[in-house]
């Protein structure tokens, strides 16, 4: 990556004894994908935040589960599988259309991303419609007892993840559709398709811990 | 440990003159109980460790920074090869040697934690007293699984001396924290668990403690007293406590009995061997056996008796304990009854 | 390297009689209330925080100063139980989460980017947001403690007193949405500088050359991010216990009341050195100017702070050691939280072989390292005696607690805090600090501080505990009680020397120059106070000790559009020139985001709803926010 560029100087009598080399970083691109950018990085430390308040609700509802013998604590029933299963495969599948956006952008293929962000921001939406009949399955409410509570807990703040995240994607899309997209809005798509494998990979994980560790012997 | 002995007669002085002197009662450095004096044992190592390190860090720093005098700054210092290998190798000693000293006391911390550990298996018949921290006094029973032989009281903890006593320490509302230095360091009473704290008192005394979990408003006056007592002291106070009230011995108390039964007393406190037998409030069967009033915060005399019942609020702001307006006679028979309460 | 775009023909090779100009004209902010407001400028809104930080500084002092008038006497009569609960609650909330942690990361803010050689921080308008959210938060607890509505369950907040049934009321609420404010704040200004240090360096600076303080933020900026969203969490879950019957911690319903302990000191002893790191940072920077040299031991430091960074998690339990649980993993903790001596124990021996081999010279942020010395060491040597699990069950909770800890935060973080703002004066304000009364400063502080809390530790072993508004007579405590209050009023007494300092040096303060110190870093290289592009011409990095190893013929760096603002965004490792990056104008978009956010937050503590109107409030703000701007041509 050695893009330094140490040329002649090129300023006018600096009162210095020797005449400074400069390096001229006007050659260089004026937006970068991946590790290279700003906001990479900020998505990746976002991430972090992220994952740490995740951990922390599913952390509690692991420890309150060494309180009680029973788990699910009578009368409530572990979730039913089937919205949680459908929901997990639909947000992995997500992962196709936001990899085809990032991959359009990277060509800074305008009319890719405006189709790939587009429909992963409906494959997005049918996912938080999909989420509420998960919510609806979990069969407690989250006042009914410290079970509950923590379930709704980690099912809450991954839900307001989701839906925040699908408003961005949203906002994305509109500014491909209604603006003439700068550069930055390219690494903005690949930055995007990054989170959103952390969201879905998250609620695999989550619902797991949700659905399936009640079942385990 | 002899090391620690010798050095805490040297090194340490200053701070045990100052911690001693402030009381013998409620004091962490004047142990009374086996597990107290193995903590202070404890406690005099970590100064004794820490006063070569102190003085000696502060000592090089004195050198460090007057050895140049007053020379004037420099622009620059380059130190050379052979002085940075120096300090190189002050530093890598220094370190080495904060290592060590930290494994001796952590080797000596978990001799300690083991030692008081084995201690807390109880040993042989010990006592059982369940303690329940209350916003803001103490509820002490008596749990004798002999039929018959419990009871409770409030506010003040007799112990025999020598004899291991079981603290089972519970809760009513938040988390309060029980810590009679003289004897022992301190266990939370939590909400939803039952913690134990056990502890032997070695020579005969009053100990104070006081609640160090802050449980509220009157977190500063939940105090409680422990009476360390001969055996046989002990049986005979046991046993006395184990009776019922008398009755009332002559017409005023009678007079103040009625005033209790049939006033605000009884809707919180109760007297064994009469109808008062609410339980929201201390147990006040004998409660003027007791040393102190509203939980270690009064000595037990009449005048704090009679402010106490009248005015409460102003003298622990927040209780749960209603003012009582009483009339002079009303009160005056109230508070013969109560003194009776032996 | 693969380029995105072909970078357009740039305005970077100008003449230089107009570069300046330009540089002034593109990188200005509005004249007037509205550039106050719309302002993105890192050092504004770092100097914000830093002022407003020494504000809640001052009014937590005075809050403790009460206090300890009050316990200047058994049984004092200055302040009721309830009044009391308040200010000892107020005082810890503010001094950890409104004073400390703001502190130390805005001076972060300011310092990152002129020592790392960059023109701003990585995300201007979000580290103005993070102001705005932290003033609301602080002004909302403040409030609340002259409404009589303070929190005043104390500021660890343990259930279940701080559940509705012991806490009815607002008064918990108040203190769960501060933390949100100020948990945001944090955290937004973790992530500035996390990115800022990894992305924006100058070219040159290669991880092995930044700045030892650099790397003191950056490894603070890193625990902040897993602590701060914990106890952000945690104190939702406290909020929805009150709000909505959730029963994370309601023992009848299965909850947990351990659970919140957990939860609170997994953030609340990281936050101990989320405040001590920059504290070192501070002592690794100031040490140099003053003794003539180079932090000696660069690796040995900086491989110290890493591991600090990673201990700092290790070693959460030991604050739950009465709490009857655990009793076979204690000794793991004890074990962690002795281990963690060792890095602080090299980080101090480095810098006494650097005074050793350096030339000191004893002017006032000199002195406050020393006081620091002096001061932070007892405060470790007690932290070691509270890791042993026999010694803290007679000393938590009890005055010997309260002593360790004001021994550490005071020590350990406000002393070098102290020689910070003497070092740094000149660079933010263009004037020396007095250096008589920094001298007059410094002593009564360090008198001040010995005579309030080493008597707190004898008061510890003889049994008071901590949190009382009052203590009996005949006890014993009210000698040492009565020194401490003494103690309290010289504290009061330095701080006016030090507030008079400040405003006496503002209005006639001897003029600094660039570089007034001597100094080895990158901030000297530009004027003080320096511009709002903080350097005409980013500067490149030839050594560890930038400006002591720049040759005259260093290069500089130059190409930045001078029309538009422009910063060098560098690789993460070796911070090689990779592209630049457009920097965002002034917005007014944070602060009404701001605005919304705090409506939202207040409002959720009298009703869920507040989630639905709150989103709606949020969303035009952020989409106008992010919304692109017609660019000039480019």
């Amino acid at each position: 990556m050695g893009v330094a560029q140490a040329g002649a100087g090129d300023v006018s009598a600096p009162a210095r004894p020797a005449e400074p080399l400069t390096i001229d970083v006007s050659v260089l691109p004026d937006a970068a994908f991946g590790h290279r950018g700003l906001t990479w990085w900020a998505t990746v430390a976002f991430m972090a935040i992220e994952a740490s308040t995740l951990l922390a609700c599913l952390g509690a509802l692991v420890y309150l589960r060494t309180n009680t013998t029973q788990w699910p604590p009578a009368p409530y029933a572990p979730p039913d599988v089937a919205p949680f299963a459908a929901n997990v495969v639909l947000l992995l599948g997500k992962l196709w259309p936001f990899g085809r956006a990032e991959a359009a952008a990277k060509r800074l293929d305008e009319a890719g991303v405006r189709r790939w962000m587009l429909i992963g921001t409906l494959w997005g939406l049918v996912c938080v419609v999909l989420r509420g009949f998960e919510l609806a399955a979990l069969d407690v409410r989250w006042d009914d007892d410290a079970y509950g509570s923590a379930v709704w807990a980690v099912s809450v703040a991954h839900t307001s993840l989701l839906v925040t995240d699908l408003l961005e994607s949203a906002a994305i899309t509109a500014i491909f559709f209604l603006t003439h997209p700068q550069p930055r809005h390219f690494s903005d798509v690949e930055d995007s398709a990054l989170y959103e494998r952390f969201l879905s990979i998250s609620w695999a994980v989550l619902a797991a811990a949700l659905v399936l560790a009640p079942r385990l012997p | 440990m002899s090391v620690a002995r010798r050095a805490r007669g040297l090194a340490a002085a200053p701070l045990l003159l100052a911690g001693c002197s402030l009381n013998r009662f409620q004091s962490a450095l004047d142990p009374a109980g086996t597990q107290a004096s193995r903590i202070e044992r404890l406690w005099w190592l970590a100064p004794a460790l820490a006063a070569p390190a102190y003085p000696l860090t502060m000592a090089a720093l004195a050198v460090a920074t007057g050895r140049r005098g007053r020379a004037p700054a420099l622009p620059r210092v380059e130190p050379s090869p052979a002085a940075e290998r120096r300090a190189t190798r002050w530093v890598a000693a220094a370190t080495g040697a904060t290592v060590v000293v930290l494994f001796v006391f952590l080797a000596a911390d978990l001799f300690t934690g083991r030692a008081l550990l084995a201690l807390g298996r109880g040993g042989d018949r010990p006592l059982h007293v369940r303690v329940t921290g209350v916003q803001w006094w103490w509820r002490v029973e008596y749990r004798d699984p002999a039929p018959g032989r419990s009871m409770t009281t409030a506010n003040e903890l007799r112990i025999p001396v020598g004899r291991p006593v079981v603290l089972e320490l519970e809760t009513e509302d938040v988390i309060h924290s029980f810590w009679v230095p003289a004897l022992h360091g301190k266990r939370d009473h939590v909400p939803g668990r039952h913690n134990t704290l056990t502890l032997r008192a070695d020579r005969p005394g009053v100990y104070r403690g006081q609640c160090a979990e802050y449980c509220g408003l009157q977190h500063a006056k939940m105090g409680i007293d422990v009476v360390a007592m001969p055996p046989r002291a002990f049986d005979a106070w046991y046993a006395g406590q184990l009776a019922d009230a008398a009755p009332p011995a002559d017409s005023l108390r009678a007079e103040g009995m009625r005033a209790f039964l049939s006033g605000p007393c009884a809707a919180c406190h109760a007297v064994r061997g009469t109808p008062a037998s609410a339980q929201s409030g201390p147990d006040l069967t004998h409660v003027a056996s007791r040393r102190s009033l509203a939980a270690g915060t009064l000595p037990n005399t009449r005048g704090h008796l009679a402010g106490w019942i009248v005015d409460p609020q102003s003298l622990k702001p927040g209780t749960y304990m209603p003012p009582n307006d009483l009339p002079a006679p009303a009160l005056r028979a109230l508070l013969a009854y109560v003194e009776g309460l032996r | 390297m693969t380029a995105v775009a072909e970078a357009p023909a740039d305005a970077g090779a100008t003449r230089a009689p107009t570069e300046r100009e330009r540089l002034e004209r593109t990188w200005a902010d509005p004249p007037g209330l509205w550039g106050w407001l719309t302002t993105v400028d890192h050092k504004r809104i770092a100097a914000r925080y830093v002022v407003t930080a020494f504000v809640f500084f001052a009014l937590g002092g005075i809050d403790a100063l009460v206090m300890r008038t009050q316990l200047a006497v058994p049984e004092g009569r200055v302040v009721d139980p309830d009044r009391y609960a308040q200010l000892f609650t107020v005082h810890g909330t503010n001094m950890m989460f409104l004073f400390a942690v703001p502190v130390m990361l805005a001076v972060g803010l300011y310092m990152v980017p002129l020592m790392v050689g960059a023109r701003n921080v990585a995300f201007p308008r979000l580290n103005a947001l993070g102001y705005w959210a932290y003033l609301a938060g602080g002004t909302l607890l403040w409030a609340s403690l002259l409404l009589n509505t303070g929190p005043d369950q104390g500021w660890f907040s343990y259930v279940p007193l701080a559940l509705s049934e012991y806490s009815p009321g607002k008064r918990v609420d108040v203190w769960a949405q501060m933390i949100t404010f100020t948990e945001i704040s944090g955290l937004i200004s973790a992530v500035e500088i996390v990115v800022t240090v990894l992305k924006c360096r100058a070219p040159g600076m290669t991880l092995a050359r930044m700045p030892i303080f650099v790397w003191a933020m950056f490894v603070t900026a890193m625990m902040v991010l897993p602590s701060l969203a914990v106890i952000a969490t945690a104190s939702q879950m406290l909020a929805m216990d009150r709000l909505v019957d959730t029963h994370f911690f309601d023992v009848d319903r299965g909850g947990d009341a351990i659970l919140w302990q957990h939860l609170f000191w997994w953030f609340g002893h990281p936050e101990v050195y989320i405040v001590f790191l920059p504290g070192t940072g501070f002592v690794s920077a100031v040490l140099p100017a003053f003794t003539r040299r180079q932090v000696f031991g660069y690796p040995a430091v900086v491989m110290a702070t890493i591991a600090t960074g990673f201990l700092g998690f290790g070693v959460w339990v030991h604050h739950m050691f009465v709490s009857g649980v655990l009793h076979q993993a204690g000794s793991f903790f004890t074990a962690a939280s002795v281990l963690i001596t060792i890095p602080t124990a090299v980080q101090i021996f480095c810098w006494i072989a650097t005074i050793w081999t350096g030339r000191p010279r004893f002017g006032v942020p000199f002195l406050f390292v020393l006081g620091f010395f002096a001061t932070f060491i007892v405060g470790g040597l007690t932290g070691v005696m509270l890791a042993s699990i026999p010694l803290d069950q007679q000393v938590h909770d009890s005055y010997f607690v309260v002593a360790h800890l004001h021994y550490v935060l005071l020590g350990g973080g406000v002393f070098p805090l102290f020689a910070a703002v003497y070092y740094w004066f000149p660079k933010w304000t263009g004037r020396m600090l007095g250096e008589r009364l920094g001298k007059a400063h410094f002593w009564l502080w360090f008198v001040g501080v010995q005579l309030t809390f080493f008597p707190m530790h004898l008061l510890g072993l003889a049994g008071m505990p901590r949190r009382v508004y009052t203590y009996l007579d005949g006890l014993g405590w009210n000698g040492l009680n009565a020194t401490a209050t003494v103690g309290a009023w010289v504290l009061a007494l330095s701080v006016a020397a030090f507030a008079f300092n400040v405003v006496h040096a503002l209005r006639r303060g001897a003029r600094a120059d660039a570089d007034p110190w001597g100094a080895d870093t990158l901030e000297w290289a530009t004027p003080s106070p320096p511009p709002p592009y903080n350097f005409e011409r980013p500067p490149v990095v030839q050594g560890r000790a930038a400006l002591w190893s720049r040759t005259p013929d260093a290069p500089v760096v130059v190409g930045l559009s001078t029309e538009r603002r422009e910063i060098l965004v560098t690789t993460a490792y070796d911070a090689e020139p990779d592209h630049r990056h457009r920097d965002p104008d002034p917005s007014i978009w944070p602060f009404v985001t701001a605005l919304s956010v705090s409506v939202f937050f207040v409002a959720l503590m009298f009703t869920p709803w507040a989630v639905v109107s709150g989103s709606a409030l949020l969303l035009p703000p952020l989409l106008a926010w992010g919304w692109p701007k017609r660019e000039r041509a480019t």
